[in-house]
């Protein structure tokens, strides 16, 4: 019997962040400045909490009464994500509403609590990441369901809410309608799956598939419901075939809400889809060859292997190659985040020995990349807007060099130029590709790195090599300090994380610690 | 390759005990050496951020370098024979495949500390220390931007130094390399607005590049032939299979060999070092004469276990040596920048250290790098006051007698002395060190080299002239001189306008300073007391280090302390062996087949007397002789010196050596047309083949295909959302028709 208050323990660091979300709706509304301005600080100190909550319970034995299949995931997985969302906040603090706040300070406009967004907005900040943190710990489909909902359903409203406009609108529009046909999907896969194993709990649905694949191999229902479902989530990755939404959607949304699409629904998808494909297990299987024969191979089951090859290369190829001609600066970051969606997807098929650790080692890299980029963009303004053209960027070596430093770094990092840390974590995942057999992935990665240089160094074309221009020159930076923190912070931990190298790359490898692989678990059952 | 298996047993003989290495977590404290540095380059940029403008950066980059050459000298105390590895915190350690040797790279945060890495740093720290301090009076014309600049690049190029010389493996010593050369970069580029010294910058930058790629793919090669870059591993993996005549294995000490040529300017990669005097001289001095271009010497003698077991690899590296101290002397007898001719002097006797490297005697490399960072250091130093006092005046035609100006008698005093030193004058410090390294070269058993030790004797006498060219035509003879173009000792100023007024107003010595700006009448000023300081300071050591043999000489038998140092390190591993150097002082433990050896060599006559003798007399004789000829041209009669260079001129003959030399042998303009030439024709048409084809075509082909595809469907979307879900769910409904297709059709 599972002690519950076990299990709600568990939960702590969701809710101290769903408290700070109710407590920061209502602290929006307030008459006072002062009380306003505190909003950033509450969801900071929320985060902050979440994190020491998180050491507090997150002990042994309260796991193993929580049955997870993937028990250690949520320690290292819901710290990043506070820590990369305290990044989020930061990017966001100053820019949400503050036109109107200005108005309000300088006595042009009297405060209307229906005019503000703030509150809504951190709040629902908090309860999508809350929504991710809650799909790190599911054990089974329909809290891995709910969880999923909670990070999306909030974004599709901050895509709104935060900028009045028909593109924002517009935006939201479309993100919602294809998340919903994305949701479908991956509906239509839990389904399936149910169908196939007759259990919603992920780890019996995990022995029950290990059952079949000791016997005639998974069956149909089986793996397409898996390939389903991964399709399906590819929406949250922004992969392919899902990709589409992700430049309209990213150059349309608010810079900051740009940022938090970047990576929060990312992170939420990658836990989700690995959750899912640790049902399916990457060992075990065996294929039967004419005569009947069995032949074991290392590996997730070949057909989801393929799919997911193929859209790991499909999504690198099209997000590199469809960012080399853009102009919009949001609109080449999305393809960005299609691409690096599609090198974590390497590390995925490789699967817990080394390729899921390479992954979240990747995505820790990756958040800070965003939140300097982010934080470097959203520092800056002209006439009052976001700053969205490479154009505008010109010549903010002369302007602002300290900036024009963090984004060239930022921009290298991505771009993987030793020794930052976003080079090393990609080094590190195309050496367990290679370690894990998908030695034809790592050289598509390698080449996508190559192709995907066009356009990180456009950035530092821009801001380092090309001369003010007519545009450039009504660049300002924003009066707040927040953004910039955020970008001066992540910009240092790209050059300090590499000294952690061997640490970070233990640390996330203990994601997968207390897995028990497809394989294994058949051995176990034959033991018994 | 005749000797390959007498080597390879004495490898293994001397193999066990002083390589084999412990942890010392209790030495932890040793990281200091490294940490002050990196701590000051830190507060400097701050002091940037903050736009200090006083002194403040020098101060706390002499007290960081001062802290870490204490660290050092109790770390001399602290280590014994064996090598201690000390390990400041984990950075690299992975294990993959069942984590056995080749299926592992650890690469942490290690010091390895031997003798050699503390007789290294010894004089890295010391010398960086005052030179600081000389540099804080030096570069104060432009305190505020340029001063922090300076003195944060002087921190990280100690920092970097440190990585390079006390890293525990070899990506440390690579990161340490990369890392001076940043700094190197940083300081010849100072001046940025000066077009030299940019084109100098760069011309360092790509010029090392060379050698680092070397640096690099031996790198790669020994993790890929012995599995590991540890150092304390290394020695073991060496000594488990010392000469895999693999060529991956053969190749190694070729690739480090490109490396050191490149960071210590050797042939052929040596044309950076004479342009990189047009950083400041305080950095001329430390990094570009005393301490980071001896870092190719520390990488051989460091890594001599690979090169020992590799003769042929050995002979080039003698070669290479002895030639560019040939090439590079006679280089330097034919210029008229004083700043030059020390720089060629540094290349010539660099050559001399390879020269000793290659023979063997890696105590005869390490005594002359520790003598020579000395007094070349103070040379340096020396023509600085100068130029800082003549407003920038380098040229050694237009000065003379500088003996006899008022404020400079101290400087031109130990100028001299620095000219005695660096022409190995009888009973000097380098005159021993280079004694060292021309009998190793006569008595080694490689037959191949001998003729170098005859090389080395000329170089001496070379050595010898140009060194007192300078010496009698600037400091001796009827006081004249002309003052430098640059108003303010040598600084580009074009935004500091304002900063002159704050310097002069801070050191109260406006009026001195006041002169340079006014071309009526000129007057010296002679440094104060942070410049004469480091002077003194530096000379007394340039004189210490002969110590070592003078106590050789008066206590007969009585081991070298500098051979005791390199002795218990991997520098000396298997040298012992090979070693023919001299015999007065046994300090290596003596093995039998030492004793064996030292019989053989006292078979080695030169002129019929014994080597050492003969070295020692001829070497005496060599450098008398250059000076009196200098004697006789440069101060007696100077008209004789024209009149022999028109004569040499006049005769087509005899032409080309004068054109030859003043032009430095047209090397650069022999890279420019070999390399530099066809390179650029190279990058040109692919900058075409990149701009018509590439980017016209392939690139923004498949850039616009997206769009191009876009418009194919824009019936079905253009930004209508009905059309992206209509792709997405085909998108899902291709793939899953797909999986059925392929796979699960035949499953039932």
């Amino acid at each position: 019997m599972v002690d519950m208050s076990q299990t709600v323990a568990l939960l702590a660091p969701e809710i101290v962040l769903f408290v700070a979300s109710m407590l920061v709706a209502v602290l929006g509304l307030s008459r006072s400045t002062g009380i306003r301005s505190l909003v950033p600080w509450v969801c900071v100190a929320a985060l902050v909490g979440s994190i020491l909550a998180l050491e507090a319970v997150w002990t042994p034995e309260r796991i193993q009464g929580a049955r997870l299949l993937f028990p250690m995931l949520g320690k290292y997985g819901k710290a990043l994500i506070a820590l990369i969302g305290i990044g989020l906040v930061a990017v966001s603090a100053g820019s949400i509403d503050r036109r109107y706040e200005e108005a309000v300070a300088r006595g042009r406009a009297s405060f209307d609590a229906l005019r503000v967004v703030r509150g809504e907005y951190y709040a629902f900040l908090l309860l999508s990441l809350t929504g991710a943190m809650l799909v790190m710990s599911a054990p089974d489909l329909i809290w891995l369901f709910l969880g999923l909902e909670l990070v999306s359903l909030p974004t599709y409203i901050m895509v709104a809410v935060a900028r009045t406009g028909r593109r924002s609108m517009e935006a939201a529009m479309k993100y919602f309608f294809l998340g919903a046909l994305a949701t479908a999907v991956t509906l239509y896969g839990f389904a399936m799956l149910y169908g196939a194993t007759g259990t919603m709990q992920l780890i019996p649905m995990r022995d029950a598939l290990a059952e079949q694949a000791a016997g005639a191999g998974l069956s149909t229902t089986a793996l397409l419901g898996t390939i389903l479902t991964v399709l399906g989530l590819c929406f949250k990755l922004a992969a392919v075939p899902m990709h589409f939404y992700a430049p309209d959607v990213y150059e349309g949304a608010p810079l900051p809400v740009t940022a938090f699409l970047s990576f929060t629904p990312k992170i939420a998808g990658f836990s989700a889809l690995i959750t899912v494909l640790g049902t399916v297990g990457w060992s075990g299987h065996a294929m039967v060859d004419h005569d009947g024969v069995r032949i074991a191979y290392e590996g997730l089951p070949q057909p989801i292997t393929a799919v997911l090859w193929m859209v790991a290369a499909l999504t690198m190829l099209l997000g590199n190659i469809g960012g080399i001609l853009q102009t919009s600066l949001k609109r080449t970051l999305a393809y960005s985040s299609i691409a690096n969606s599609g090198y974590m997807l390497v590390g995925v098929i490789v699967g817990p020995k080394g390729g899921i650790g390479a992954m979240y080692l990747f995505m820790l890299g990756y958040g800070v990349m965003t939140v300097a980029t982010f934080g470097v963009l959203a520092a800056l303004e002209r006439k009052g807007e976001e700053v969205d053209s490479f154009e505008s960027l010109a010549g903010l070596r002369a302007s602002h060099p300290g900036l024009a430093f963090l984004l060239t770094l930022s921009a290298l990092s991505l771009l993987g130029v030793p020794p930052l840390f976003g080079a090393l974590a990609k080094i590190v995942l195309v050496f367990v590709a290679f370690e894990g057999g998908q030695a034809s992935l790592a050289a598509v990665l390698l080449l996508n790195t190559a192709i995907g240089a066009v356009y990180y160094l456009r950035f530092v074309g821009a801001a380092v090599v090309n001369p003010t221009n007519a545009k450039s020159q009504e660049v300002v930076v924003v009066p707040h300090w927040w953004p910039k923190t955020a970008a001066v912070v992540a910009g240092l931990g790209l050059i300090v994380l590499p000294a952690f190298l061997s640490r970070l790359v233990d640390a996330s490898a203990t994601t997968v610690d207390g897995y028990v692989d497809l394989g294994e678990a058949v051995a176990s059952d034959e033991q018994r | 390759m005749i000797a390959a298996p007498a080597m390879l047993s004495s490898v293994l003989a001397l193999a066990e005990g002083p390589l084999d290495a412990h942890a010392a977590p209790e030495l932890r404290w040793a990281g200091l050496a490294l940490l002050l540095p990196l701590i000051s380059g830190v507060l400097c940029l701050l002091c940037g951020w903050m736009k200090v403008r006083s002194k403040l950066p020098a101060a706390l980059t002499i007290a960081a370098l001062g802290g870490a050459f204490a660290t050092i000298l109790r770390l001399q105390g602290a280590v014994g024979e064996t090598p201690v590895v000390i390990n400041l915190f984990d950075w690299i350690s992975w294990t993959w495949g069942d984590g056995s040797r080749f299926h592992g790279f650890t690469a942490n945060v290690d010091l390895y500390i031997d003798r050699l890495t503390v007789f290294w740093m010894l004089f890295v720290t010391g010398l960086g220390t005052l030179i600081a301090l000389y540099a804080s009076e030096y570069m104060e014309s432009d305190v505020g931007k340029g001063y922090t600049r300076f003195f944060g690049a002087v921190s990280i190029f100690l920092f970097a130094m440190g990585c390079l010389v006390m890293g525990g493996n070899l990506v440390m010593l690579y990161l340490g390399w990369e890392g001076v050369g940043l700094a190197s970069y940083l300081l010849i580029g100072y001046y940025f607005t000066k077009p030299e010294a940019v084109a100098a910058a760069k011309k360092a930058f790509i010029v090392n590049r060379i050698g680092d790629l070397g640096l690099a793919l031996a790198l790669f090669l020994i993790w890929q032939c012995y599995g590991t870059v540890e150092y304390a591993a290394l020695w073991k993996a060496i000594e488990a299979a010392p000469a895999s005549s693999e060529w991956t294995a053969q190749a190694i000490p070729w690739l480090l060999m490109l490396g050191a040529f490149g960071k210590s300017a050797q042939l052929p990669l040596y044309v950076w070092l004479p342009d990189a005097m047009e950083g400041p001289t305080p950095v001329s001095a430390l990094i570009h004469a005393a301490t980071m271009v001896t870092a190719g010497v520390y990488l051989i003698a460091r890594m001599f276990p690979l090169f020992i077991v590799n003769p042929d690899a050995l002979a080039a590296v003698a070669w290479v040596g002895g030639l560019t101290a040939l090439l590079a002397a006679t280089i330097g007898m034919a210029q008229y920048d004083m700043k030059r001719i020390w720089a060629y002097s540094t290349i010539s006797q660099l050559g001399y250290m390879f020269l000793g490297l290659g023979v063997g005697t890696t105590f005869g490399a390490s005594y002359h790098v520790f003598t020579h960072a000395f007094f070349k250091a103070l040379l340096f130093l020396t023509a600085g006051a100068v130029m800082h006092g003549f407003a920038g005046q380098l040229d050694i035609r237009k000065l003379s007698g500088l003996l006899k100006v008022p404020g400079f008698r101290l400087v031109s005093l130990l100028a001299v002395l620095g000219c005695f030193w660096l022409a190995a004058f009888p009973f000097t410090a380098a005159f021993f060190s280079k004694d060292e390294i021309l009998v190793s070269a006569f008595t080694a058993k490689d037959e191949r080299v001998h003729v170098l030790g005859w090389i080395g004797l000329v170089v001496a006498a070379l050595t010898a002239y140009y060194t007192f060219r300078v010496g009698f035509r600037v400091f001796f003879g009827p006081v004249k001189y002309e003052p430098g173009d640059e108003h303010h000792g040598h600084d580009d100023h074009q935004d500091h306008g304002h900063d002159h007024g704050h310097a002069h107003g801070s050191h109260g010595a406006s009026a001195a300073h006041g002169g340079h700006g006014h071309h009526g009448e000129f007057h010296p000023h002679g440094p104060r007391w942070a410049i004469r300081v480091p002077l003194v300071l530096i000379a007394v050591g340039a004189m210490l280090a002969g110590w070592p043999s003078y106590r050789t000489m008066l206590n007969h038998g009585e081991p070298n302390w500098v051979k005791t140092q390199v002795a218990q390190s991997s520098a000396y591993q298997g040298v012992a062996a090979e070693s023919h150097g001299s015999h007065d002082d046994h300090a290596a433990a003596p093995t039998a087949a030492e004793g064996e050896h030292a019989h053989a060599d006292h078979g080695h006559l030169v002129l019929g007397m014994d080597a050492h003798t003969a070295v020692g007399r001829l070497g005496s004789l060599a450098c008398i002789a250059g000076i009196l000829v200098s004697l006789y041209l440069h101060l007696i009669n100077r008209g004789a010196a024209d009149a022999l260079r028109r004569t040499l001129m006049g005769s087509i003959a005899t032409r080309w050596i004068v054109v030859g030399a003043e032009r430095k042998w047209l090397v650069d303009e022999f890279y420019d047309w070999v390399i530099r030439l066809p390179l650029r024709l190279v990058a040109n048409i692919l900058s075409a083949i990149d701009e018509l084809l590439l980017d016209a075509g392939i690139v923004n082909g498949i850039g616009a295909l997206p769009a191009a595809f876009g418009r194919l469907f824009r019936p079905l979307y253009g930004g209508v959302v009905q059309g992206y879900a209509v792709t997405m769910a085909g998108g899902v409904a291709l793939v899953a028709a797909w999986v059925i297709w392929i796979w699960l059709r035949g499953a039932n």
